[in-house]
């Protein structure tokens, strides 16, 4: 997203400069114009754990803006720039006065102001501005830093003049020792001529006075084309001194984000400076890098074109500030104050910006520079309450994904966690070790992987204790007590295959009794105590010594003492033989509880036994009864 | 024309009928039938204490709940219902294999029962 939104700025930018390479995107691409603001919650999560995809990456002290990156300096400059700009108080001073004068230097000097009788008037009275607007706080003095480059281009100038003056001497110098030269060389000509014809005309010898006086003259016009090159060379020096430096403060305003102070140095330079040097040559190679364009050509109106760009994106970013702030909608306005800042920090309506809603920004700032600490940190359990914090403060806040996120990294943690301790019990400390450090790496303060730690560290000791315990317990039958200490004897007797199969089955068998006794407790609930004194006499044939048992015994047994009363002397009577009269208590049982399983059975059983047993003579014939001896004791009433 | 008088119709009809009816109906309105000099059966007290009982010959009256078991050659276990103001639920009754009698369920009978040890013998019976 922030590369869309990026691109479509420098898009757009670019076709303002006449050098688009294509068309421009539609809406579905991109944001407009000066709307940063990311249309998805998962954008912003990632934007802030993620500093490498924000438009500020403030790991790097970069910026990107248009498509390209500004250089903001050392991370820790770059935040401290921003808290500090967050904590420091508001500038005094009247702002539009001061964009007033700027702008009145501007015209000044602008191409509909100037004309052949204002020419050096107007340069004059913007240079005076020049002085007044640098007494403002906000200025930085950077106006007195074009003054005095004007001021130096202006005496560049008049040296220029001197030397032009100085060629020109040497010129008419020049063309005086040539005469000289020409009129020395005639001479020893015509004497030698003379010299030479005699009376009748001949030849009579050769000769060349005056030479030496020629040569002479000829070094001295040598010497003064010679003054007259290096004249040259100076001017053309000067003026290219004068000229690059002036461009160089230029692009040196630029770089520094001071847009203001790059157009006044921009109009300053198209006057003080000829038609043939509009091209900007300094800082070329840091222009060309706004724009990622091979064939781009930084000239004096792409600088200006820059400047005024960046002038109007500031302004829009305050206002989308402001905007955001109102709506109650705080970190989409922190988001975007933040980036306006780093395109235009010394920009007047970020200089202005009230204080008090710089402090709510600055808490702001604070909590979400915490909550990334407490995210690179990994501490995941306070994650979650920051992010509660932070919503609190900017109701937009996406605490949602960082939550999700949190949440999944806890999961995967305990997950580990849980691996480690399944390896560990079954004595593979190699992967218990591996799963153990992939849980701490993903969660280090996770307080599952400390409890681990300290079982670890106690099995061996436990292990010494555990056993004989267990053995114990096992020799006394107290199943229960053993059953109340699985897990502990899970642990315990991990790595012994006969201990821990009794322990299943004590495990088991206690299991089973719990149902039974759960059965028969809902049973009485259900009002039907009944068929619940059933499964606990089941029951307790086999666990009579178990204490929960015992207890749901008690706890029963008023609710059906003569059905009780019944089953037990029934049972009592069986033993002592007396089977007929054992059927009998069975029946009167069965009256009270006719789907008793248990009466049923024994109804049937004895029934078929006294059936079986009874010697009884077909004619009817009573026998004998049994000696007294014989005859179990009645019981007692 | 009958020489008899009328009159000794009119009276001798009605008291022969009220004689057969009280000859039949008396007797079994008394609850004893043929067992009526036996003792009734207590169950409460075979219940309480089965071996004060042992030995006696008591009259029971009942009706037919189940029959428990069945073994060839020796006999039936019937579940029993006691028909009475005391009426506490079934009873065990065992019918010897030489009975030619048939039960069903529901049947009501009176009968002579022995208490041999704890098992109470039925010896003899009638139905009503």
């Amino acid at each position: 997203m922030r590369h869309l939104i990026l691109s479509c700025l420098g898009w757009y930018a670019l076709t303002g400069l006449g050098l688009a390479q294509g068309q421009l995107p539609g809406p579905a691409q991109g944001g407009t114009a000066g709307d940063y603001k990311s249309s998805t919650a998962e954008g912003a999560a990632d934007r802030l754990f993620n500093v490498n995809s924000d438009s500020v990456d403030l790991e790097n002290g970069t910026m990107q803006w248009k498509g390209a990156t500004m250089n903001l300096g050392n991370t820790r400059t770059v935040r401290a720039r921003f808290e500090r700009y967050l904590a420091a108080p508001t500038d005094n001073g009247d702002m539009k006065r001061y964009v007033a004068i700027l702008d009145q230097i501007q015209f000044l000097l602008s191409p509909q102001s100037l004309t052949k009788d204002n020419y050096y008037r107007n340069q004059q009275e913007a240079f005076n501005l020049l002085f007044k607007a640098a007494e403002f706080e906000f200025d930085a003095d950077g106006c007195l830093t074009i003054a005095s480059q004007v001021q130096k281009a202006w005496r560049m100038g008049n040296e220029y003049k001197n030397i032009e003056v100085t060629l020109n001497q040497l010129e008419i110098l020049r063309k005086a020792q040539e005469s000289v030269i020409i009129n020395r060389a005639d001479r020893v000509e015509e004497a030698n001529a003379e010299r030479m014809q005699g009376k009748d005309g001949k030849l009579i010898s050769k000769g060349s006075t005056g030479t030496t006086e020629l040569g002479y003259k000829v070094k001295d016009e040598a010497r003064t084309q010679a003054q007259m090159l290096a004249q040259g060379a100076k001017l053309t020096t000067i003026g290219l001194k004068a000229k690059l430096e002036f461009q160089s403060q230029m692009v040196a305003f630029l770089m520094a984000r001071r847009y203001r102070h790059t157009l006044v140095t921009s109009a300053f330079y198209r006057v003080v400076f000829n038609a043939s040097n509009q091209d900007v040559v300094v800082g070329a190679k840091e222009v060309k890098e706004f724009f990622p364009v091979s064939d781009f050509v930084p000239t004096l109106e792409s600088v200006d074109l820059l400047a005024r760009e960046a002038i109007k994106d500031v302004g829009k970013g305050m206002q989308t500030v402001d905007d955001l702030a109102k709506q109650e909608e705080l970190y989409g306005a922190f988001e975007r104050l933040q980036e306006t800042f780093f395109l235009g920090e010394f920009e007047p309506p970020v200089m202005l910006y009230p204080q008090e809603k710089k402090r709510q920004m600055l808490a702001l700032w604070k909590d979400l520079r915490e909550l990334q600490r407490l995210g690179d940190e990994r501490d995941l359990a306070s994650v979650e309450a920051y992010v509660n914090k932070v919503r609190g403060q900017a109701r937009d806040f996406p605490g949602a994904p960082v939550l999700s996120k949190v949440s999944n990294a806890m999961n995967a943690s305990n997950m580990s966690l849980l691996a480690a301790k399944a390896a560990a019990l079954a004595g593979d400390n190699a992967k218990a070790e591996t799963a153990l450090e992939r849980a701490t790496k993903i969660w280090p303060q996770n307080p599952g992987v400390k409890e681990f730690a300290n079982q670890v560290v106690s099995r061996q000791d436990t292990l010494a204790l555990k056993i004989p315990e267990f053995d114990r317990l096992m020799a006394e039958a107290k199943w229960r007590e053993i059953f109340n200490k699985k897990l502990e004897y899970a642990l315990a007797l991990a790595q012994d295959k006969e201990r821990s199969e009794k322990l299943r089955k004590v495990v088991n068998r206690v299991g089973e009794l719990d149902a039974n006794i759960q059965k028969a407790s809902m049973l009485a609930a259900q009002n039907n105590p009944y068929l619940a004194w059933d499964v606990i006499v089941e029951a307790y044939k086999t666990e009579s010594d178990d204490l929960v048992l015992a207890k749901t015994r008690s706890d029963i047994a008023p609710l059906v003492a003569g059905y009780a009363q019944l089953i037990g002397r029934a049972e009592k009577l069986e033993k002592e033989g007396a089977e007929a009269a054992a059927l009998a208590a069975w029946l009167a049982a069965q009256d009270l509880n006719p789907a008793s399983p248990a009466c049923g059975a024994a109804v049937k059983r004895l029934a078929h036994s006294v059936a079986a047993s009874a010697v009884i003579s077909p004619a009817g014939v009573v026998p004998a009864p049994p000696a007294a001896d014989d005859i179990p004791a009645p019981p007692s009433k | 024309m009958s020489k008899i008088n009328p009159l000794f119709f009119a009276l001798g009809i009605p008291v022969v009928v009220i004689v057969i009816l009280v000859t039949i109906v008396v007797p079994r309105m008394g609850g004893g039938g043929r067992f009526a000099g036996l003792t009734p059966f207590s169950v409460e007290a075979y219940r309480r204490d089965w071996g004060t009982l042992q030995g006696n010959s008591y009259r029971l009256e009942c009706q037919v709940e189940q029959q428990l078991a069945f073994v060839e050659g020796s006999g039936r276990v019937l579940a029993v219902k006691p028909i009475g103001k005391d009426s506490v639920g079934r009873i065990p009754v065992f019918i010897p294999a030489g009975s030619a009698d048939s039960f069903e369920v529901g049947q009501r009978f009176k009968c002579k029962l022995r208490v041999t040890r704890d098992l109470l013998v039925v010896e003899a019976l009638e139905r009503f």
